[in-house]
């Protein structure tokens, strides 16, 4: 709770910052809005001090997949200079709400674009990818440039000393992969599977029983005893499950887990604030996979 | 399992715990369905009993922005409901439909809220498809105990009250004349409905459970006039097309190269449409010679 309320003001003062100044290109800070507070982090970071970024998924009790957006969203989107989007039918809101108030000055960064993925991309959560974040930056740093080109150079320090900053995540990565290689892990849904991929680990949950948990379809029968199979026979060393979306079928699962031994970590829709940015949930999320698999710690809150 | 069953069962059916689990609580809820659905067809309820279960939607969407399992939100709706829809006039032919809408509406409005609240204030992603279309496969074993006793309440209710209930279910006026306390038949009644629309919204869902409490039971009174020979047909046919339907989902999951299986509510709600439609072809003269039975018994 004490971390709901904290998540609010933060938003609150952001909101409260941005009202202060006019979104003109040139002179003020620059209004931007980010459909996931990851991609508003990062924004923040490239932009310093020429952006005010609202987040507007941020909640992390709550189902971004399932978002519902207010009038008030629809109005910070009008005003924004540049808006950040996950894509891949994530936040098709954002989208929707794009293309209700068009703008021609207005920049957009569609994540899913900027990687070139089809949409018919199975796994949404592209910001588990080690590769997505640079190059967001990149696109961040060069739009930024664009609305503000007297400080374009500052953008840019500003990116490329982002992306170094990225590298002790990266090192922990290829560490584990070193170390642990193959390791069998189990999933509910595919948030963490491109990072657990980059890890070198092995999931060995279905992928169309991830999907059912994440599109809130019940799984069939066959994938839920394979799923339970993976806890009771020992055939995993760790179960990562989607800490934002719990029902009495992923608990089921984290009790047979636990029951087990078998160590348990959640993991993130959106960033969890506060105490976090981009890059230190990231090596968090990999220091409790190595904590679980080497120590058998879990880590179901970060 | 004999052999030549095994082309139509996938291997690991009987050994897989949530088909166990859906095989015991389909079974018990297609009984208590079947008994109660028989008085329901008989006492021209089957509006109450659809909006029962579409009320039962505030309950169960109720229960997952509280955390409990929607069994007892769905009771719990639709026991208040049965007892305001008593309260405003059920028990008058006039009133009744006035009473059963009106508290349908109040009861989709709230439902309306609290799915809302379920994907934005919690994080639950599935409540919607879970409450309106059931979940039988990813029902906790712990649940069973509880679904046991709700259905042996329903059934009792029945049971007990089964000469008085057939009477007034009949004739009003023939019951008030044997000194039978209508009002309060019409109340315990409503109770057992109330548990068994309950029951089948967490097997195939609140929007569906109609169908396994009015269709079994329509084609049961098809094929007899007696009452209880009609419960104990209504019971099994909703047994086997539950069974079935759990049979079918299991196996779908083999149909395509990439499926996942279809829904098991669709399997037992299009069985249950299509024996209908076979009773209705095959039974068509007996019914007719029934309506005018009934019709020279009412004059």
């Amino acid at each position: 709770m004490a971390r709901l309320v904290a998540a609010g003001l933060g938003l609150i003062a952001v909101v409260s910052a941005c009202g202060a100044t006019s979104g003109q290109p040139g002179t003020a800070t620059i209004a931007v809005v980010a459909a996931e507070n990851e991609y508003g982090n990062v924004a923040a970071q490239i932009g310093g001090k020429d952006v005010s970024v609202t987040s507007v998924e941020s909640n992390p009790n709550t189902d971004p997949h399932t978002y519902e957006v207010s009038p008030s969203i629809a109005q910070k989107v009008g005003a924004a200079l540049l808006v950040i989007q996950n894509g891949v039918g994530y936040d098709n809101y954002m989208t929707r709400i794009l293309s209700a108030s068009p703008s021609q000055s207005r920049k957009v960064i569609d994540v899913q674009h900027l990687l070139g993925l089809p949409d018919s991309t199975p796994n949404p959560h592209l910001w588990y990818d080690p590769t997505t974040m640079p190059k967001v930056a990149n696109a961040l740093a060069a739009d930024y440039a664009a609305l503000k080109p007297a400080d374009a150079s500052y953008f840019t320090a500003n990116a490329t000393r982002f992306i170094a900053s990225l590298n002790p995540w990266l090192q922990a990565l290829a560490s584990f992969r070193a170390r642990y290689f193959g390791t069998p892990v189990a999933t509910t849904e595919p948030v963490a599977d491109y990072m657990l991929q980059a890890a070198g680990a092995d999931n060995l949950t279905p992928f169309k029983f991830q999907a059912d948990i994440m599109n809130g379809v019940d799984p069939a029968p066959q994938d839920v005893s394979l799923e339970t199979g993976l806890f009771t026979q020992h055939k995993v060393k760790v179960l990562v499950y989607n800490q934002q979306v719990t029902d009495t079928l992923t608990q089921t699962f984290i009790s047979a887990a636990q029951s087990a031994k078998i160590p348990v970590i959640g993991v993130y829709e959106t960033m969890p604030t506060p105490g976090y940015n981009y890059q230190s949930w990231m090596l968090a999320e990999v220091t409790a996979l190595q904590q679980a698999v080497a120590d058998g710690i879990s880590t179901q809150h970060l | 399992m004999p052999g030549f069953l095994s082309p139509l069962i996938e291997p690991g059916f009987f050994s897989n715990l949530p088909v166990q689990t859906a095989l015991v609580v389909g079974g018990v809820v297609a009984v208590v369905s079947g008994i109660v659905g028989t008085f329901t067809v008989m006492r021209g309820q089957s509006f109450a009993g659809h909006s029962l279960a579409d009320i039962g939607t505030a309950g169960g969407s109720a229960a997952f922005v509280l955390g409990i399992s929607p069994l007892f939100g769905f009771v719990a709706m639709n026991l208040m409901a049965a007892g305001v829809m008593e309260w405003i006039g059920i028990r008058r032919p006039r009133g009744r439909d006035l009473a059963t809408g009106i508290v349908l509406g109040a009861a989709l409005g709230l439902a309306a809220l609290f799915l809302y609240l379920d994907t934005t204030a919690s994080s639950t992603t599935g409540a919607t498809v879970n409450v309106l279309f059931g979940s039988i496969f990813t029902l906790p074993a712990s649940m069973v105990p509880f679904i046991a006793i709700f259905s042996v309440v329903a059934a009792g209710i029945v049971l007990v009250m089964y000469r008085p209930l057939i009477l007034t279910s009949v004739s009003a006026d023939l019951a008030i004349a044997q000194g039978i306390r209508v009002r309060l038949v019409g109340i315990g009644y409503l109770v057992a409905l109330a548990l068994a629309v309950s029951l089948s919204a967490v097997t195939i869902g609140a929007i569906l459970s109609t169908a396994l409490l009015i269709g079994p039971a329509a084609t049961a009174l098809r094929i007899t006039n007696r009452t209880g020979r009609a419960a104990v047909i209504a019971a099994g046919i909703g047994i086997i097309a539950t069974w079935l339907g759990v049979l079918l989902a299991y196996d779908s999951y083999y149909w395509f190269p990439n499926g996942g299986g279809w829904p098991v509510s669709f399997f037992v709600v299009t069985l249950i449409f299509l024996v209908y439609l076979l009773s209705q072809l095959r039974f068509r003269g007996h019914s007719a010679a029934r309506r005018r039975s009934t019709a020279a018994q009412a004059g």
